[in-house]
């Protein structure tokens, strides 16, 4: 109720320094009658990272995001955002939100919503009047403020929500699918809006089912389905965290499966090519050396990148079939 | 304050929306039309009296007379306000919280630090401030056109408008409580139902005290303005519309005519009167209750 905090304030309150994560869960539960939405949810962001929640349609992430906005209340566990339960309103102070599908009140037009947006974060006349227009510029709609929203289209919501969203110099930012509904226009401009968030020091956490965006943007990430975390960490351990060698060999037998067997484990055998995955890629050169002490010949010995979209299909299917 | 962004915001979205035009320009009709009405009405008995005092007795029944007229037709055009009113808080209160919990609007407002009872108390404050002042000057008129053109005097005007104030703000308040339960088509039918109910409860009740009286109908009446108290208390205001010398008067006494079928000849019991007061405040209260609980 109070409209004491300033923007100023808000920005001084980040967490940085304090050693506060700016999102922490323990054991977050939610079950919607006996469908579980979420299980078991543990994760800790620290201020100033970019986090990508990446899962497929339905893995719990919209979920996860709206009991982080005190939008939804777990069945179990605990989350907090700078050290505070989010369903204190006082706790929101510092996040801004951009809802999937942005969906806004029709009949105002986009300076009426980021005004009343403006007057709930707490905003002054003077801020609302100076911040408002310059909002507007930056996220492309300068002289389409006077329109109404239900006017806008796709492209042009999704910048009102963006500029809504980052309204009150937020601390930390939500971001539930920005990019599912845009052109690559549209898409490269949240890419580039979350790169300036994060030179900010504004910690980002974005719910994405689309991998490249995830790739493009974020620090760390965690793999989400039917609501499990299925594996987490920074993007380059974990798409680098089950590394492969691909052999290309005069012959295939017995033998040399077995030989290289004791290395890895064979994943797949195209005539005389072996993909072999392996825990370190620092096997490649005593392979090299036994594969020609054995007799082999050897045309090529190739570590195989494997992208995040191999992770995580592999992952989701993983679950998916057990 | 947030309640009071969030009342602001419900206005201008009233204003958007069109609600307001349509509103004043079906009100100024319906205004117009009773005054029209009243006029040619008054006119048409004060000159049948004047050329045939045989209708009447004498000068002062001829007087009692025009009075009984102007206090149907006024307590009739309050009853169209009160209807009117009715359903204008019943909509209201029912467009309040479920159509943007359905269209998803309503997520990102309370992503700010904005409290579920303040996003209610806004609502509420809002709509019942625009159905107070369609009340009071739609009523305000009717009134003061009896007045001007037939010297009409009720017996408590304060009372009158306040009661029907009362009124409104109780069809809100079920109205918004449901909203934050049910989705909005279920909410409108549970809603229109509960107020054809609580009509009928009214009628059931009058019909209780046509001679000799039946107690288990009363009863039964009694019941259903507890569920919801609306009619009975329009029926409390249609008292303080009549004005003293009418309610002695012998026509409504003599036990052949107990009133108008719409109004009460019987202020309203002062348990019922209490009961109405808590009404709208319960229902509020339920209404965060539930809200607090509710994930959107």
């Amino acid at each position: 109720m109070s409209r004491t905090a300033s923007p100023e304030q808000a920005g001084a309150v980040a967490g940085t320094g304090s050693g506060v994560p700016a999102i922490a869960t323990s054991g977050l539960h939610k079950a919607y009658g006996s469908r579980v939405a979420l299980h078991d949810l543990t994760l800790a962001v620290q201020p100033g990272e970019v986090f990508g929640f990446l899962g497929p349609n339905g893995a719990g992430k919209t979920t996860a995001m709206k009991i982080l906005l005190g939008l939804v209340r777990p069945t179990g566990g605990e989350a907090l955002v700078f050290g505070r339960p989010p369903a204190e309103p006082a706790a929101r102070r510092p996040v801004g939100y951009l809802p999937e599908h942005f969906r806004f009140q029709e009949w105002a037009t986009g300076a009426e919503l980021l005004d009343f947006h403006g007057r709930l974060a707490g905003l002054g006349a003077p801020e609302r009047a100076a911040r408002i227009p310059e909002l507007l510029e930056r996220v492309g709609l300068a002289g389409r403020g006077g329109e109404r929203v239900r006017r806008y289209s796709k492209g042009m919501t999704q910048r009102l929500g963006l500029a809504l969203a980052i309204l009150h110099r937020p601390e930390l930012v939500l971001l539930d699918e920005p990019t599912s509904a845009l052109d690559p226009m549209g898409r490269r401009e949240v890419r580039e809006l979350v790169r300036e968030l994060a030179a900010a020091g504004v910690t980002v956490f974005l719910n994405s089912h689309l991998l490249t965006e995830v790739e493009a943007v974020c620090d760390r990430v965690a793999i989400v389905t039917q609501g499990r975390v299925v594996a987490s960490g920074p993007l380059d351990d974990l798409a680098g965290a089950v590394a492969q060698l691909r052999l290309l060999l005069d012959r295939v037998d017995r033998e040399v499966l077995a030989l290289v067997g004791r290395h890895g484990q064979v994943a797949k055998v195209e005539g005389t090519a072996v993909t072999l995955a392996v825990e370190t890629l620092d096997v490649a050169p005593d392979l090299a050396r036994l594969l020609v002490e054995a007799g082999y010949r050897l045309y090529g010995l190739v570590p195989v990148q494997r992208s995040l979209e191999d992770v995580f299909v592999d992952l989701v299917g993983e679950v998916r079939e057990g | 304050m947030n309640a009071l962004v969030v009342a602001r915001w419900t206005v201008l979205e009233a204003r958007r929306r069109r609600l307001l035009l349509a509103g004043a320009i079906l009100s100024v009709a319906f205004v117009a039309l009773f005054a029209v009405g009243f006029f040619l009405l008054y006119q048409d008995q004060q000159r049948a009296l004047a050329e045939n005092p045989a209708v009447g007795a004498g000068v002062l029944a001829a007087r009692e007379e025009l009075l009984a007229i102007s206090t149907i037709l006024v307590v009739l055009g309050l009853y169209g306000v009160q209807f009117l009113a009715a359903l204008l808080g019943l909509f209201l209160g029912v467009a309040s919280v479920s159509p943007e919990i359905d269209s998803g609007a309503l997520h990102a407002v309370l992503a700010r630090p904005l409290s579920r009872l303040e996003y209610l108390l806004g609502r509420f404050l809002a709509l019942a401030g625009l159905l107070t002042a369609y009340v009071v000057v739609m009523s305000g008129s009717l009134l003061l056109i009896a007045r001007v053109v037939a010297g009409y005097q009720p017996g408590d005007v304060t009372r009158v408008v306040g009661l029907m104030v009362l009124q409104v703000l109780i069809l809100l308040a079920v109205s918004l409580l449901g909203s934050t339960v049910l989705p909005t088509l279920a909410n409108g039918v549970v809603m229109l139902v509960l107020f054809g109910l609580a009509w009928l409860g009214g009628i059931i009740a009058f019909v209780a005290t046509i001679p000799p009286g039946n107690e288990l109908m009363a009863n039964l009446g009694t019941a259903v303005s507890l569920l919801l108290p609306a009619d009975a208390v329009w029926r409390g205001a249609s008292y303080h519309v009549l004005p003293p010398s009418f309610l002695v008067a012998s026509s409504f006494t003599n036990g052949d005519n107990v009133g108008i079928p719409f109004a009460s000849t019987q202020p309203l019991a002062p348990a019922m009167l209490a009961w109405a007061l808590a009404y709208p405040v319960a229902c509020l209260s339920l209404a965060v209750a539930a809200f607090r609980r509710r994930d959107l």
